[in-house]
């Protein structure tokens, strides 16, 4: 994993964006997903193509229903589709047992969800040593240090769960993901349980993984704020991407956003 | 609110069918109880109503008084069977003579073994017999055997059969004739019988005596049977007694009442222990399950439901719930007690055909039981769910673990006064030996109840040292975690399992500590390195022909061997236990006896000798005079007490010289000592002496350990039939664990599909949920195990005045129980586990 420069200049992201867009380390080709049968079924994803460049921080957005998190969730290896496939990091894990994805979900990939879902018999050191110690492996102490300096959390390593703010969880389960260096974290709402303080803390932190530790992150949200941390913006309704869009600032998401809901109507017709 | 609860039900219905079955197996033990002893009770009424069938009156020797020995047959007179066959209404007397023999079979041994063979005369009244092969016995050398009798030995039509009494030789019998009873049975009760010809059966019966065993009478048609009884009593005077056919089964029928009655209450115990058991389970249910409805509790109070409209609607489910596990539980119970008849009477009583019956009471016991326990379990999580603060409905749902202090405190209390009860009684201050044992009886059950109190408390430590055990392995330190994560749960779970372990280990190691005392016992104050006995609990004792012991004398390395006689005789009007041997200093010696007056040894044949407290209890010292008469003596004889001996369990009793034993009961030594010289091998000894006695088929050499372990094989059965008792136990604690464990499973939902996102495997999650469900089991049969063997402790120490003066602890019992443990928390983890490894990880990480 390329270890990047520190933050850069709108102009130099903008570069890096479009540099490294050529190595990809989620790629989706054709996928498709549908819920249910006959009258009442739901397509969720139709013929999604999207690729998700190596060390880049992209957030997808799109209203409720719009297969956002379906895709989040294929793209995982949680959910399985009906056609195409998913790369990550070389790996094709469409069609792989659930033995194999289990392993691919342990070693390559890093979750935040809103409900932070830590483990409330561990101690947040134990929490964020979790993947590790599932795996069997010994972390890498100085990693793991860095990414608790990074997030603040050294005062806070041995109390547990319920001893701590929804910030600090959320932090606790920033430094989990990050933990076992995966190919890529996905983040499912990760500040939509969060007050504006503790989000502001989460997305920077994610923000600064992407500049710092070159991680790359894919974000979920519905919250235009949350959503200008990113590089990129890819944008969903009725299971297709419909937008996507570089470089967003909050004003160009919810720009975008409005446009999108007028056309709603078109892309029904369109389809 | 009836259909609110209805609905609330359907909606939970695994959860509600796990607990129902602790209900229904409650129920269902109750049920089976009732209705096994009932219908057994049938069926063995149906037999007896078959002994003596068709006659009016019976006329049978009065029963001794209780002198110990009611196989010694004191006969109804020829003189009798004529005078009743003279007396006016009687029309015919059929003849019964029976009694216990031995017979031996085709392997050379006794057939039988604890239950002696019967005989009886051929023309026996008492059953109805069917020939199956060849004929009855017309000759006094010719028998008909049961069809039991020709399976047991071994032995079939034409081949000769050895049988003999107490008062008889060995004599081969021709087998003429093989025969079952009514209704195609083998054996009446599952005892084998030989018919013989009238005067063959009084002669090993009566010892040649023209006597019966009972007369049965028909009377005349017209003559009334109550009439005829009371004609045929002076007729019959005090030596026999008159019944009419009537009284004497109504008698019978109490008396086998009696022992259903017994067996029946053990099982209710069973029963009875299974509710106490589930009523923890039914409670633990029904809060997790409140617990997990707070917030729909908190809405319901939210738009206005009172209170008490919250505890009906939980009552109601009960109640329901209740019901309906009390009716299958009832179902089963009535099949599972048909189905033990069933097996009981073919297996035990060979009774053929079984008659089933079911109380309405067994019924109404059963369905009352399962629905009063279900309803009073959930009283308190209802109550307590009422009190739910409708602003919960509000907030996210904190489960917040609840104190345990209170209970932790008044365990403690409990606990310390049945530990003190305990010592008072244990250092006799309490005064009196009896209020001594029940102060440390009462100690201890209340110590065992405190224990149950503070199971929540110790969880903490406990399930935490136990749960090291797994640590190996990083599914296995979640699973521990997570069995500490809730003690009040984990500790009413556990309580199940530790109740019936508990229990098991006390009387486990109280019946091993008793056997542990006798070997001790046997080890150091018998001398004598071999013993010559037989079976110690067969009804007809074993005996042997004295001739044998000059050939075991002759062995060599056989420093002595001296044999002794039995009997219980009556000295100056009490029924005392005496004894014989033509070497009485011998005996003394080998019993490592002490004489504390007189005593040289011999005892002429006027002389007599006793142990202390019983010369105290006649009031009798050296040179006083006793009356004594044995069992077949025909009189008293007068002797003088010419030696007293120091109390000493192994030679108590009276002394005579050995020219009294044929009028001992047993008229054959039943026992023999065997001094081996120091040094020489035992083992060659036993066999010599094995081979001195290869004619006497009743009695053989057995060195202590052999000889102690078949006095106390009693106690072996003991500890099996209490094994019983633990099966319950573990099987209503499997069920306890499994609820738990798929209420944890259910609650962690989110935390199992978080697990699995971030990599956990499917084996990883069932290895986790089987050390959480392993550490609540062994948690319980750890607690039960340390409680069981304090209290095992204590009550050895009660005891230890009684001779129970050795405590030892049933470690392979104990190890069983651990592994029986594991094998409940692999059992339990089954279906949890499976549920938890398939955990939908979408819809669990899924925010609403």
């Amino acid at each position: 994993m390329p270890l990047s420069t520190p933050p850069a200049p709108q102009s130099v992201q903008q570069s890096r964006g479009l540099q490294q867009r050529s190595r990809a380390a989620v790629t989706a080709t054709g996928l498709w997903r549908a819920y249910g049968s006959g009258e009442a079924q739901v397509v969720a994803l139709r013929d999604v193509s999207v690729a998700f460049a190596s060390g880049q921080f992209t957030a997808i957005m799109g209203p409720s229903g719009s297969g956002k998190s379906t895709l989040m969730h294929c793209l995982a290896g949680l959910d399985t589709t009906d056609r195409g496939s998913v790369d990550i990091g070389g790996t094709v894990i469409t069609g792989l047992g659930d033995k194999a994805l289990t392993k691919l979900r342990r070693d390559k990939i890093g979750f935040i969800f809103q409900q932070f879902n830590l483990l409330p018999t561990l101690t947040a050191e134990e929490n964020i040593l979790l993947p590790a110690s599932i795996a069997g492996a010994k972390a890498d102490p100085a990693w793991i240090s860095q990414i608790i300096r990074t997030l603040d959390l050294q005062e806070r390593l041995s109390h547990k769960p319920t001893e701590l703010s929804g910030g600090q969880q959320q932090r606790v389960a920033c430094a989990r993901a990050l933990a076992t260096r995966p190919e890529v974290v996905f983040a499912d709402e990760p500040t939509g349980n969060l007050d504006t303080r503790s989000s502001g803390e989460v997305l920077r932190f994610l923000r600064k993984s992407v500049d710092d530790f070159g991680q790359t992150i894919v974000m979920v949200t519905h919250d235009p704020s949350a959503a200008a941390y990113a590089d990129r913006v890819v944008f969903l309704a009725d299971g297709q991407i419909v937008r996507d869009l570089d470089r967003p600032t909050a004003d160009s998401v919810i720009d975008t956003m409005r446009g999108f809901e007028n056309r709603v109507p078109l892309a029904g017709e369109a389809a | 609110m009836f259909r609110a609860a209805l609905k609330g039900m359907a909606a939970r219905k695994a959860r509600l069918a796990l607990t129902s079955l602790a209900v229904v197996l409650g129920s269902a033990f109750i049920a089976a109880a009732l209705v096994l002893t009932a219908s057994i009770q049938a069926t063995v009424d149906e037999l007896n109503a078959e002994s003596f069938a068709g006659s009016d009156v019976l006329v049978q020797p009065v029963a001794p008084e209780s002198r110990g020995d009611s196989l010694v047959q004191q006969g109804v007179s020829a003189e009798t069977l004529a005078a009743v066959e003279g007396t006016a209404g009687v029309e015919r007397v059929g003849i019964t003579v029976a009694g216990a023999i031995n017979a031996i079979g085709d392997n050379g041994k006794v057939v039988g073994g604890l239950s002696p063979t019967m005989a009886a005369n051929w023309a026996d009244e008492a059953h109805d017999r069917e020939l199956r092969e060849g004929r009855g016995p017309e000759g006094d050398g010719e028998v008909a055997v049961s069809a039991k009798f020709a399976d047991d030995a071994g032995l079939g039509l034409g081949e000769s059969v050895t049988a003999y009494s107490q008062t008889t030789g060995q004599t081969a019998y021709e087998i003429v004739g093989v025969y079952g009873y009514p209704g195609g049975r083998d054996s009446l009760g599952g005892a084998t019988e030989i018919a013989f010809t009238t005067a063959e059966a009084q002669r090993l019966v009566f010892d040649g005596d023209d006597a019966y065993s009972a007369l049965a009478v028909h009377a005349a048609d017209g003559t009334d049977a109550d009439d005829l009884a009371a004609a045929l009593e002076p007729v019959v005077g005090s030596e026999s007694q008159v019944r009419t056919w009537e009284d004497y089964n109504a008698e019978a029928t109490a008396q086998s009442a009696e022992l259903t009655g017994l067996v029946g209450n053990f099982l209710l115990g069973f029963g009875l222990i299974a509710v106490f058991v589930s009523v923890f389970l039914i409670a633990n249910t029904f809060s997790i399950v409140i617990a997990g409805r707070l917030k729909e509790i908190a809405t319901m109070r939210a738009i206005g439901a009172g209170r008490s409209q919250v505890v009906r609607s939980i009552l109601a489910e009960a109640l329901i719930l209740g019901a309906i596990a009390a009716v299958v539980g009832t179902a089963v119970g009535i099949a599972g007690g048909a189905g033990l008849t069933a097996a009981i009477a073919n297996s035990f009583l060979d009774a053929g055909q079984v008659s089933l019956a079911v109380p309405v009471s067994a019924v109404i016991a059963a369905l009352a039981v399962g629905i009063g326990v279900t309803v009073l379990a959930a009283l308190v999580p209802a109550v307590r769910a009422s009190k739910v603060p409708p602003v919960e409905a509000m907030r996210a749902a904190v489960k917040a673990d609840r104190p345990i202090t209170v209970i932790t405190v008044v365990g403690t209390i409990v606990t310390l006064a049945g530990g003190a009860a305990m010592a008072l009684g244990l250092t006799h201050n309490l005064g009196g030996d009896k209020a001594a044992l029940a102060g440390t009886a009462v100690g201890a059950g209340l110590v065992f109840v405190g224990v149950t109190m503070l199971t929540a408390w110790l969880s903490k430590p406990l399930v935490g040292a136990l749960g090291r055990l797994w640590s190996w392995n990083f599914a296995g330190k979640l699973g521990r975690r997570n069995a500490a994560r809730n003690p009040r749960r984990t500790a009413v779970t556990a309580s199940a399992l530790m109740i019936g372990v508990t229990l098991v280990t006390a009387t486990a190691t109280l019946l091993t500590s008793v056997k542990a005392s006798i070997e001790d016992y046997f080890g150091e104050a018998v001398k004598a390195e071999l013993f010559v006995t037989g079976p110690a609990v067969s009804e007809l004792p074993a005996s042997f022909d004295p001739a044998v012991m000059d050939d075991i004398r002759a062995i060599d390395d056989v420093d002595a061997a001296v044999e002794i006689y039995y009997d219980i005789a009556d000295i100056d009007g009490t029924e005392q236990y005496v004894n014989t041997t033509t070497d009485f200093g011998g005996i003394i010696d080998l019993f490592s006896g002490e004489f504390a007056e007189g005593g040289t040894g011999e005892l002429a044949d006027d002389e007599i000798a006793v142990n202390q407290s019983a010369a105290d209890q006649l009031g009798v010292g050296i040179g006083d005079a006793v009356a004594a008469e044995f069992t077949r003596g025909t009189e008293a004889h007068e002797f003088t007490v010419a030696a007293i001996l120091v109390d000493n369990e192994n030679t108590d009793g009276w002394y005579v010289a050995p020219v009294y034993a044929d009028e001992f009961y047993t008229v054959k030594p039943m026992m023999a000592l065997v001094d081996v010289s120091d040094g020489a091998d035992i083992d060659a000894v036993t066999a010599a002496v094995d081979d001195a006695l290869a004619g006497e088929p009743e009695v053989s050499a057995q060195n202590h350990e052999a000889f102690v372990a078949e006095v106390t094989v009693f106690f072996d059965f003991a500890i099996i039939a209490i094994q019983l008792l633990l099966g319950l136990a573990m099987i209503v604690a499997v069920i306890g664990v499994v609820n738990t464990l798929i209420l944890s499973v259910l609650e962690r939902t989110r935390e199992l599909g978080m697990l699995r996102a971030i990599g956990m495997t499917r084996g990883q999650t069932v290895r986790m949920v089987i050390v959480e469900s392993v550490t609540i089991a062994l948690f319980g049969a750890v607690l039960g195990i340390a409680v069981g063997l304090g209290l095992g402790w204590a009550l050895q120490n009660a005891l230890a005045d009684s001779g129970v003066d050795v405590f030892a602890v049933p470690t392979a019992l104990i190890a069983g129980y651990l592994a029986a443990a594991v094998l409940v928390g692999l059992l339990a983890a089954i279906a949890p586990a499976t549920r938890a490894a398939k955990t939908n990880i979408l819809g669990a990480i899924a925010y609403e």
